[in-house]
C-alpha cells in the first residue's frame, strides 16, 4: 500500500477569490470597451486606446485570473504551499493599481505615467514570481504540468521585462530597429510564453480530473512541450532579428497547439462524467478556437495573410476565444469550489450540504456560454471585415455574455455571506 | 451495539464529492470497510493524487462514520494503490 503524499496546504480561499473577482471586473470592462472603441478597432491596432483595451484583457483579465487560479491550483498540482499569503494579498493591491494606471495612461497617451505604472506592474509580477519561487524551493518532481508552469513563469518574467523596455523606450527611445516586430515579439512572449504553457500545464491535471477520464498517451504531451519549447524562442527571435526562424517557430507552436487540441479531444471522448456542466463546455469549446488561431497565426508568420484586420482577428480568436473562454470555464469550476470550501466545507460529513452546482445559476451560465462564444466568433469576423456597425453588434453580444458571467460570479460569491450559509437545506432542496 | 458494514456504507453515501455531486461510494472511492466491534477502519482513495479535497475528504468520511450508532473509533486510511480509475464508478463499497 502506497503511503499518501504529504498534506497540501493551499492559501485561504479569499486570496485566489480576490484575484478572480478583480479579473472578472476587468473582463466586463474590456467587453464594454470593445463597443466603445469600435471605430478605432476598424482601423489599425497600434493606437493608444486600443493598447489600453489590449492590456485590460491581457493584464486585468487574463493575468490576474491565471495568478489567482495559480494560487489555488499550484499547491494542488505541484504539491507545494504558497510561501506567503500576506505577500499574495499585497501583490494583488500593487497589481491592481499598476494595471489601472497602465490602462489609464495608455488611454490618455501619457508615456511617462505609463512607464511608472509599468514599473509598478513589474514589482507586482516580481513579487508573484518570488512568492511562487520560494514555495517551490527544492522541487524535484518535473512532471509535464510542472515543466509547463515553470515555462509559464519564465515567459511571464520575460514578457514583463520586454514590456517594461517598450514603455521606457516610449519615454527615452533607445531600441534599435522597427517598432512593430518588437511589439509583436512582446505579444507572442505573453501568448506563447505565459498564457499558453499555464493553460496546457493546468489542463493536463484538471481536465481528466473534472471529466473523470483516463489520461491519453504521453506523445501528445511531448508534442506540446517540445512544440512550445522550440516554437516560443524561434518565434520571438524570428520577429526581433532572425527572420528565418519565424515560420519554423510558428509551425512548432502550431504543432503544440494541435497536440493540445487532440489531447483535449481524447480526454473528452474518454470521459465517464455523467453530463457536462457549463464550465466544462466553455473550456472544451475554447479549444475549438485554437484551429482558427493556428491558421491565422501561421498565415501571418508566412506572409500568406497580412494587415491589421487579420492581426486583430487573430488576437481575438487566440486571446478572446481560446484563452478567455478557457479561463471563463475554469473560473466557473474554481470560484464555486473556493466558496463552497469556505462556506460549507466545515459542515461536510456532519450534515447534508449543497453541491457546487447548487451555488451557481446554471441557466445564466448557459446564457453566458451562448453570448460569449457567439460574441467572440462574431467579433473576429467583424474585425476581418472592418465594419464599425458589425464590431458594435458583436461587442453588444459579448457584453451581454460578460454581464451574465459576472452575475453568475456575484451569485456564487454571495454564498460567502452568513445569510446564505445558514440555509443549506434550502439550497439542496 | 453491533455495527454493520451496511450501516457504515449508508453513512458514507452522505459524503459527496461537491464538484461531481456523487457520493464517495458511488464514485468507487471506498476500497474497504473493516468493522471490529465499535472500531471501524475505512480504506479509501481519491480520484487523483492532486485532488483539491485531499485534506478534507478523509475528515468528512471520519465524521460521517462517527455518526453511526455504536461506532467508538474511526480510522481512515488514504491510499493510491491501486490508483482510482473511472471504471470504478458505480462499483460501490467493496468488502
Amino acid at each position: 500500500m502506497a503511503s499518501p503524499p504529504a498534506a497540501r496546504s493551499g492559501p485561504s480561499p479569499l486570496v485566489p477569490l480576490g484575484y478572480l473577482t478583480c479579473a472578472a471586473v476587468a473582463f466586463v470592462a474590456a467587453a464594454m470597451g470593445i463597443g466603445w472603441l469600435a471605430p478605432d478597432l476598424a482601423g489599425h491596432y497600434y493606437h493608444p486606446r486600443l493598447l489600453a483595451l489590449t492590456h485590460t484583457v491581457t493584464l486585468g483579465w487574463i493575468t490576474l485570473a491565471i495568478m489567482g487560479a495559480s494560487y489555488q491550483l499550484v499547491p494542488i498540482v505541484l504539491g507545494r504551499p504558497v510561501w506567503s499569503e500576506r505577500l499574495a494579498r499585497w501583490q494583488l493591491g500593487i497589481l491592481t493599481v499598476a494595471v489601472v494606471g497602465m490602462v489609464a495612461h495608455f488611454y490618455l497617451g501619457t508615456w511617462p505615467g505609463l512607464a511608472a505604472a509599468a514599473g509598478l506592474l513589474a514589482v507586482g509580477i516580481g513579487l508573484h514570481l518570488l512568492n511562487v519561487g520560494l514555495g517551490l524551493r527544492g522541487f524535484t518532481q518535473w512532471t509535464f504540468t510542472a515543466r509547463m508552469v515553470m515555462l509559464g513563469y519564465g515567459g511571464l518574467a520575460l514578457t514583463t521585462l520586454f514590456g517594461l523596455t517598450l514603455a521606457t523606450n516610449r519615454v527615452r527611445p533607445f531600441l534599435p530597429g522597427e517598432l512593430f516586430p518588437t511589439l509583436h515579439a512582446h505579444v507572442h512572449l505573453a501568448l506563447l510564453g505565459w498564457m499558453t504553457p499555464m493553460i496546457l500545464g493546468v489542463a493536463a491535471r484538471v481536465y481528466p480530473m473534472f471529466l473523470l477520464a483516463p489520461v491519453p498517451g504521453r506523445w501528445a504531451s511531448r508534442l506540446q512541450l517540445w512544440g512550445l519549447g522550440l516554437g516560443l524562442p524561434a518565434v520571438v527571435l524570428g520577429l526581433v532579428g532572425v527572420p528565418g526562424l519565424l515560420v519554423p517557430g510558428a509551425l512548432a507552436a502550431a504543432t503544440a497547439a494541435m497536440g493540445h487540441a487532440w489531447w483535449v479531444l481524447e480526454v473528452a471522448r474518454g470521459r465517464k462524467r455523467p453530463g457536462l456542466d457549463w464550465g466544462l463546455r466553455f473550456s472544451l469549446t475554447a479549444t475549438v478556437f485554437l484551429l482558427p488561431a493556428v491558421v491565422l497565426g501561421v498565415a501571418l508568420a508566412a506572409d500568406l495573410l497580412s494587415g491589421p484586420r487579420v492581426a486583430l482577428a487573430y488576437a481575438v480568436v487566440a486571446l478572446g476565444g481560446w484563452v478567455s473562454l478557457t479561463i471563463v470555464g475554469m473560473m466557473l469550476k474554481i470560484v464555486p469550489f473556493l466558496v463552497w470550501y469556505r462556506a460549507f466545507g466545515p459542515r461536510a460529513g456532519r450534515e447534508r450540504v449543497p453541491t457546487l452546482a447548487d451555488l451557481s445559476w446554471p441557466r445564466l451560465e448557459g446564457t453566458a456560454y451562448v453570448f460569449l462564444t457567439a460574441g467572440v466568433a462574431l467579433l473576429a469576423v467583424a474585425l476581418l471585415v472592418g465594419d464599425v456597425a458589425a464590431i458594435r453588434a458583436a461587442a453588444a453580444v459579448l457584453t451581454l455574455g460578460a454581464l451574465a458571467f459576472a452575475l453568475v460570479i456575484v451569485r456564487i460569491l454571495g454564498h460567502l455571506s452568513p445569510r446564505f450559509q445558514k440555509t443549506p437545506a434550502a439550497l439542496v432542496a | 451495539m453491533t455495527v454493520s458494514r451496511e450501516q457504515v456504507t449508508e453513512a458514507l453515501r452522505e459524503v459527496f464529492d461537491p464538484e461531481l455531486g456523487l457520493s464517495v461510494v458511488d464514485l468507487g472511492l471506498i476500497y474497504g470497510i473493516h468493522v471490529d466491534a465499535g472500531r471501524v477502519r475505512v480504506e479509501m482513495t481519491l480520484t487523483t493524487q492532486g485532488c483539491p479535497l485531499h485534506d478534507s475528504m478523509t475528515g468528512w468520511v471520519r465524521q460521517a462514520v462517527a455518526t453511526v450508532p455504536g461506532v467508538a473509533d474511526v480510522e481512515v486510511v488514504l491510499t493510491f494503490e491501486p490508483p482510482w480509475t473511472p471504471e470504478r464508478m458505480g462499483q460501490g463499497a467493496r468488502p
